[in-house]
């Protein structure tokens, strides 16, 4: 799924879209999406401006949009206008910067209409750079 | 399918729930209600039906969320499944 596709399903938009690309998805269970984390964008500059670090906020953001994107190809009778998040516990366990690749995997615990539970992952190449879990709701 | 223990489950239940919730788990009585004695809303509730279901390996149907208001209820649904 390219950029295009993941924009006709998510809200979000530049500055802050955070995939670029679905790797795979299966509706019901789990998606795998990337984003490639490039030093122009806008916050590297203050985050930090000697030492650029992936914001661990941001990371989480591109799960959520991930775990949207599945919802939405999992519930496509449901119109989500505007999904929102109600918790998430996230563990961060290694720094993400300027040309990694981050890769977000989502995997779905329990989708009603009215939301969702799910699991989820981040790597950078082989390594888990953060994970947890995450709830969001549907208006 | 495992016969699983009223007394068991309803520990099991109630530590599940104060967890979600946030609140000591003896605050959760049978009968307390999740929204109005508790202060639950209804995605609280949805994570404790996921956690549920992941625990016990179990399947509830979405329609029977809203019959999730109390431990009470938990235990009831749980039984029903297991």
């Amino acid at each position: 799924m390219n950029i295009e596709e993941i924009k006709s399903l998510i809200p979000q938009r530049h500055p802050f879209l955070m995939l670029d690309r679905v790797l795979e998805i299966k509706p019901g269970e789990s998606i795998r999406a990337y984003k490639n984390v490039s030093i122009n964008e806008d916050y590297f500059r203050g985050h930090f401006p000697d030492a650029p670090i992936f914001p661990g906020a941001l990371t989480a953001e591109a799960m959520a949009q991930a775990a949207c994107i599945l919802f939405k190809k999992s519930m496509p009778d449901v119109n989500v206008t505007t999904p929102y998040i109600t918790n998430m516990k996230i563990r961060f366990l290694k720094p993400v910067v300027p040309g990694d690749q981050l890769e977000v995997i989502v995997k779905s615990v329990k989708m009603v209409r009215t939301g969702g539970v799910f699991e989820t992952e981040a790597h950078v190449r082989e390594s888990v750079i953060a994970k947890g879990e995450m709830t969001f709701a549907c208006k | 399918m495992p016969q699983v223990d009223d007394l068991i489950l309803e520990k099991e239940l109630r530590e599940i729930i104060a967890k979600i919730i946030e609140i000591d788990p003896d605050r959760i009585t049978l009968e307390a209600t999740f929204v109005n004695d508790l202060g639950m809303d209804s995605m609280m509730a949805l994570e404790i039906l996921a956690a549920m279901e992941k625990k016990y390996k179990i399947q509830v149907p979405e329609e029977k969320l809203g019959r999730l208001r109390t431990l009470k209820d938990a235990i009831n649904l749980a039984k029903e499944y297991l």
